[in-house]
């Protein structure tokens, strides 16, 4: 049976320009946020244990803990909320069609019967307010024009409702039933988030305008204002309160988190400024944040999370991250001689992964090109991306070097390294197949179908390349050319992947049509067939080190692991690896195969013996 | 001896021999499994090969072509929820797609005459590649 045993969880959705409200559970020091579809719930003393519901069915944008922690009510861009039991099988307990546009922002009251959610209404009601069960209204939420990007409820008794949005008004709502009771037009730009206290005395709304104002918490006036003296250079996204209500945690476009002390006139002073460590780019601008019991989390826009000690201020952050977009490949290799795992996604970002300890790094490169394929070997990556070119570039311990770039001609389609000898790479375009030694195109090569994938023996000596048409051709390498051997024909769909086993005894290919083969690659004799199991096309294969196992990952979001000695209907099924498909696989050693996929995460499963 | 009997689609008889195997099976639990082809000469459905009592489901798939269509007939014995010992019959139209076309057509529009001379299946189940008859599809279908 395959378990899960670790998950390398996604980082968060972010968009330049807009800040993201992340929440927590104090109980549990979980943090819940959203990246595609899911909503992953994170604990921050076990950042392993990442669990992500994936059953919205449009892109998620908010999740909030009800305050007895055993539900999550989480939102999307469609306007659905689902109110969901947090342990066991996540039972729905309900699901609303709550605004008609995106959700921005939804909070629980405290008794836990009511929720508020504020988002883009398309000219509608903007805020709805209802009972978490039946989901009907508790209040008229007029005052807004346009979207409102956050709202929050009165921790305590008498009940207030206050939203602020982008048309600059901050209002002040009583109830329930909820009526509008005052407006507040103090902010020149977007206000980005507005938070009660704790101790529901006061609430603060932070902006665009890079002001932050507070509020008398049962009244609604203004009381103050977060002092400009020191003060954020650049919008302020969020505001998160400490659980004492004594102090703020702003988060700023100016790559800036500050930590402020409010005092009992209703004005804040910065207590003291966090620069999170970052490369300088846009990337390092900080778009939420959030103080969890002694924790001060902070989210960058490049989806890293820097976690601070509130108590110790000096204490060095713990810094983690993770991809955001699709991850389209993986590769094992030793790096500092360490067995690190590395992953690609198509923005270009290479993050370094540890079995057991998680995120190891991002893989800076000097030229950030997108990434199509990706292929590893011990002190070199070569990359290529949607433009005619592909780059190989050193590794030096855990920093890549200068990278070099070679023109093939057109958009590379599939790569491959003779991981024996790695000058030699040959790679698939449109129009047939080009071979690079070292970093010069030895010759490009016409074979006269199109192919859709290929690999190269350990040794170069042999290459096999798939076409569109299902037939795989067996090639043998000489300097510049390739002299064709065999052709096998099997495959009903169009090949999509290739892989010499380790020892290069065998090789497996997979095509569209859900099927993989394993052949034996002296008799060119089908090894293993009727390996028919997935129900989508297979989009990757990884070979177990010692040639004993074989792991398939598909569209239809499983992954399989045959014996090769055995019968393919003795198979080991992980079903439901990867919302949305299975893009990389790799072993990382005979038991355990790790997997990336479309929803960003990458996952450990050990396999057992039945 | 065996007589024909009119099929309006296909034309294809069923041999005495053909529905004599299936009744030993339900009845004296003769066999584990039967396979039955369809012999163009004769045309008529006769037993291609039958399995003993102590033959398992992987010794029916490993007996059935790749390329070729066939019936297959299999006694299923399985443990229910509340722990009874039950056995069903399940029926099987191997037509794997590799097969030729005409072969595909000539199995399926002789399975309803076919299946009229064998009262007392259970289930039916239609496979056009090993994955479709798995033993694990049979038990779930199996109650």
């Amino acid at each position: 049976m395959g378990e899960l045993s670790e998950t390398y969880a996604c980082a968060p959705a972010t968009e330049r320009g807009r800040g993201i409200l992340i929440s927590g559970d104090a109980a549990t020091s979980t943090i819940a946020y959203c990246c595609g579809r899911s909503v992953v719930l994170r604990r921050l003393d076990a950042p392993l244990e990442a669990e992500a519901y994936g059953e919205h069915a449009h892109a998620a944008t908010a999740a909030r803990f009800s305050p007895n922690g055993e539900w999550v009510a989480s939102a999307d861009v469609s306007g659905a909320v689902r109110v969901w039991g947090r342990r066991g099988d996540r039972a729905l307990k309900a699901e609303f069609r709550v605004l008609s546009g995106r959700i921005d922002d939804l909070q629980w009251s405290p008794d836990g019967l009511r929720i508020v959610a504020s988002g883009d209404g398309k000219g509608k009601s903007f805020v709805r307010a209802f009972m978490w069960d039946s989901g009907t209204n508790v209040g008229e939420f007029d005052g807004h024009s346009r979207r409102v990007l956050s709202c929050a409820f009165k921790p305590t008794r008498p009940f207030r409702i206050v939203t602020c949005g982008e048309d600059f008004l901050v209002n002040f709502y009583e109830g329930p039933p909820f009526k509008f009771k005052q407006s507040h037009r103090e902010h020149s730009n977007f206000v980005n988030c507005i938070r009660f206290s704790p101790d529901g005395t006061k609430f603060i709304s932070v902006s665009s305008d890079k002001k932050g104002l507070i509020y008398d918490g049962k009244t609604g006036a203004k009381i103050g204002e977060l002092l400009t003296e020191d003060g954020h250079k650049g919008s302020i996204y969020a505001v998160s309160w400490s659980p004492d209500s004594k102090q703020v945690l702003t988060v700023s476009a100016d790559k800036t988190a500050k930590v402020w002390d409010i005092t009992e006139d209703g004005n804040g002073k910065v207590n003291r400024t966090l620069i999170p460590p970052g490369s300088g780019g846009v990337d390092d601008m900080i778009v939420g944040g959030l103080w969890l019991n002694d924790y001060l989390v902070v989210v960058s826009l490049g989806g890293t999370f820097n976690v601070y000690s509130a108590s110790v201020p000096d204490k060095e952050p713990v810094t983690f991250s993770g991809h955001i977009k699709t991850v389209g490949a993986l590769a094992c290799v030793p790096l500092n001689g360490q067995k690190t795992i590395l992953s690609t996604s198509y923005d270009g970002v290479i993050i370094r992964w540890i079995q057991g300890i998680g995120y190891a790094g991002r893989l800076v490169r000097k030229d950030n090109t997108q990434i199509k394929c990706f292929t590893a070997v011990e002190e070199e990556l070569i990359t290529s991306g949607f433009d005619n070119k592909v780059w190989r570039i050193p590794l030096n311990g855990d920093q890549c070097g200068d990278g070099e770039a070679v023109d093939v001609g057109s958009q590379p389609k599939d790569l491959s390294v003779a991981v024996q000898k790695p000058e030699i790479v040959l790679v698939a375009t449109d129009s047939g197949v080009v071979m690079l030694r070292g970093n010069k195109v030895a010759s490009p090569i016409n074979v006269g179908y199109t192919v859709s994938a290929l690999a190269i023996a350990p040794d170069g000596s042999e290459a096999i390349v798939g076409g569109q048409d299902g037939k795989l051709h067996i090639y043998s390498v000489n300097s510049d050319s390739l002299t064709e051997e065999a052709v096998l024909e099997k495959h009903r769909g169009a090949i999509t992947v290739i892989h010499y086993s380790p020892d290069a005894s065998m090789f497996a290919s997979a095509d569209t049509n859900r099927e993989a083969v394993v052949w034996d690659r002296v008799t060119r004799e089908v090894k293993l067939k009727n390996m028919l199991y997935h129900t989508a096309r297979i989009n990757c294969i990884a070979w177990c080190p010692d040639g004993r196992l074989i792991a398939t990952g598909s569209l239809d979001t499983s992954v399989i692991v045959y014996e090769i000695d055995k019968p393919a209907s003795t198979r080991i099924t992980i079903k439901g690896a990867h919302l949305g498909g299975v893009y990389g696989l790799s072993f990382v050693d005979e038991n355990s195969v790790v997997s990336a996929g479309e929803d960003a995460c990458i996952r450990v499963w050990r396999l057992t013996q039945q | 001896m065996s007589f024909r009997m009119k099929n309006a689609s296909s034309g294809m008889g069923v041999a005495d021999h053909s529905r004599d195997t299936f009744v030993e099976l339900q009845r004296k639990k003769l066999h584990r499994y039967v396979i039955y082809k369809i012999d163009e000469n004769k045309k008529e459905v006769v037993v291609e090969k039958t399995g003993a009592p102590g033959e398992t489901y992987d010794d029916l798939t490993a007996s059935l072509p790749e390329d070729d269509c066939r019936y297959a007939v299999y006694d299923l014995d399985f443990v229910t929820e509340e722990n009874c010992q039950k056995s069903k019959i399940f029926f099987i139209a191997w037509s794997p797609s590799t097969s030729r076309i005409r072969a595909k057509m000539l199995y399926a529009t002789s399975k309803s005459r076919f299946r009229h001379e064998l009262d007392g299946v259970h289930y039916e189940i239609q496979a056009t590649d090993p994955s479709e008859m798995d033993l694990d599809i049979l038990r779930e279908r199996a109650n």
